[in-house]
């Protein structure tokens, strides 16, 4: 079947509205988003607080302003988007791909090429062992986050954090501000999970307390939550005999982590990193399937949505570029090395086709200056310190690789100077 | 007596801990720790008059959403935030709604406004 679609998106929040963007403006006749919700935006309709976009928009807006202003200007330039409608299937072979929508049915769609911007989901409760009982009253953050900011509800009166990431931390300051009570945020690591500035300004500002190297150890209550007991826990994470203590709350909020949703990237056969949990890309954030494009969450969680855009906006121009044959197929993949203090990265190949940029995060603080490089001598940059929860970068020009015909890898690191 | 507070920049995602000292008088002699202007301004104000903005819903009538998120326009008096919140949770508002709508002009006498923060179709 052939329904003219040049560049196929699947998802419109930040990565996928910004892909769209690119796609038009790289020259793609026919771009197409689906996005399953009603509305457009993602996970940003729900983050109503500002934050976003300083670097974009030199202001700081809130999630909805942000995805407002890209929305408009998806519009301007003919990105066509299709609400209601679920992605339910792509075929390995064909990369076809399989929707459907109340109105529309059920639709083979064959794109020229595919962008995946499916974003990611929170760690549930049934990620962590926590024993005791399973009453209502527990949710990820981002879930209380959707019933307070969109569906009016508010999840509970008295409230437990357990994990710091950012929509925790979010979430303490919003219970405090319609009202509940946040007994203290719990980070089972030594450091924070989210951003310093989320920490002064969402706990610090209300007096709620942070407490690291804790956690839960037991949930109590039949029907719903009546409370939670904590622990502090020693260097291999066990909890420490003699420090419980208990909680009386109805509500316990899980900040400890996102995970890439990549349920359809399996069915297409793309190869998922073990790390990020996202699709192996190169710099042009094309997977292993050289008609499927990658960005946002979905191939690496970002802290900030401008990256996420940005990298939205080169995966669709390069989606169009792969519908336009303009995408050589002797590209070059070397290889991107971690070194010993970096966690995570992507992209993990580079074809030296464009200028990249490399995001990476360390595997533990580093509270001392330091420098981020890749080897051989191709970016180095001093910084005042590391940590996991704010991701650096490397960027290498596409000249720098041309200029290094022999190059077999690049290694990257954070290293103490 | 001169003083030393520390606070940790809230501008922008980077966090700058920032050390402001205060002469004898209570006035910003020096601020340290910024890597930008917008840490110096920050650190004068969070001495002066510290100020969030505020985030919150209005619930809404008729619209495709129960409820639709606002914002102070500007930064609000940090001291204040209880007060225009519960002043927020009183305002119920019909369906559609557009961005920047401003709903509740000079809130709480801080001469800040609330506005809708998302366009909101009615059903």
């Amino acid at each position: 079947m052939n329904n003219n679609i040049d560049v196929l998106i699947i998802g419109a929040g930040p990565a996928g509205v910004a892909a769209g963007i690119g796609a038009k403006k790289e020259g793609a006749q026919n771009v197409v988003v689906l996005e399953r919700d009603w509305d457009l935006g993602g996970i940003l309709q729900q983050c109503i607080h500002p934050g976003f976009g300083l670097r974009t928009f030199k202001e700081e807006l809130t999630g909805p302003e942000y995805m407002h202003r890209f929305i408009q200007q998806a519009h301007e330039v003919g990105v066509e988007f299709r609400t209601n409608t679920m992605v339910f299937q792509i075929d390995k072979e064909s990369n076809t791909v399989w929707t459907m929508n109340k109105e529309r049915g059920i639709e083979a769609l064959n794109p020229k090429a595919i962008v995946l911007t499916m974003g990611c989901r929170e760690r549930p409760l049934g990620a962590i062992r926590i024993p005791g009982t399973r009453p209502s009253g527990i949710y990820t953050a981002g879930t209380a986050q959707r019933f307070v900011n969109m569906e009016g509800y508010m999840p509970g009166k008295r409230a437990v954090i357990l994990g710091s990431g950012d929509i925790g931390l979010i979430m303490a300051r919003r219970m405090i501000w319609e009202g509940a009570e946040v007994e203290g945020v719990y980070e089972v690591m030594s450091w924070p999970g989210g951003l310093r500035r989320n920490i002064a300004q969402c706990l610090d500002d209300y007096g709620i307390p942070f407490h690291l190297k804790t956690t839960v150890t037991k949930i109590h209550g039949q029907d719903r939550l009546e409370g939670v007991t904590v622990a502090q826990v020693d260097d291999h994470m066990t909890p420490i005999k003699g420090t419980e203590r208990f909680i009386e709350c109805d509500t316990l909020l899980l900040a400890i982590g996102l995970i890439p949703e990549n349920e359809l990237s399996r069915m297409a056969g793309i190869e998922i990193h073990k790390v990020t949990g996202g699709p192996v890309v190169n710099d042009l954030l094309q997977t292993t399937n050289p008609a499927v494009f990658a960005a946002g969450n979905v191939v690496i969680v970002y802290d900030l949505v401008d990256n996420v855009s940005d990298e939205g906006l080169i995966a669709g121009a390069n989606a169009a570029k792969f519908a336009l044959g303009r995408i050589p197929k002797d590209a070059k993949r070397i290889p991107v090395k971690g070194g010993e203090n970096v966690r995570l990265y992507s992209p993990q190949f580079v074809t030296g086709e464009a200028d990249t940029t490399i995001f990476m995060r360390v595997t533990h603080p580093i509270e001392q200056a330091c420098k981020v490089f890749a080897e051989p001598g191709l970016y180095s940059q001093r910084l005042r310190y590391a940590r996991p929860g704010e991701m650096n970068e490397v960027k290498i020009k596409a000249e720098q690789i041309r200029n290094l015909p022999d190059l077999s890898e690049i290694v990257i690191d954070i290293q103490p100077v | 007596m001169s003083e030393e507070r520390k606070f940790i920049c809230v501008s922008c995602p980077l966090g700058c801990g920032l050390t402001v000292s205060l002469n004898d008088s209570g006035e910003v002699v020096k601020v340290e720790g910024n890597t930008c202007p917008r840490g110096e301004s920050y650190a004068r104000s969070e001495v002066k008059d510290p100020r969030r903005v505020f985030a919150s819903t209005v619930r809404v009538k008729g619209g495709k959403l129960p409820v639709c998120p606002i914002r102070s326009k500007t930064p609000a008096p940090k001291g204040k935030l209880f007060e225009i919140a519960e002043e927020v949770a009183k305002l119920e508002v019909n369906a559609p709604l557009k961005i920047g709508q401003v709903l509740i002009h000079n809130v709480c006498g801080t001469d800040v406004d609330i506005v809708a923060s998302r366009d909101l179709a009615a059903v």
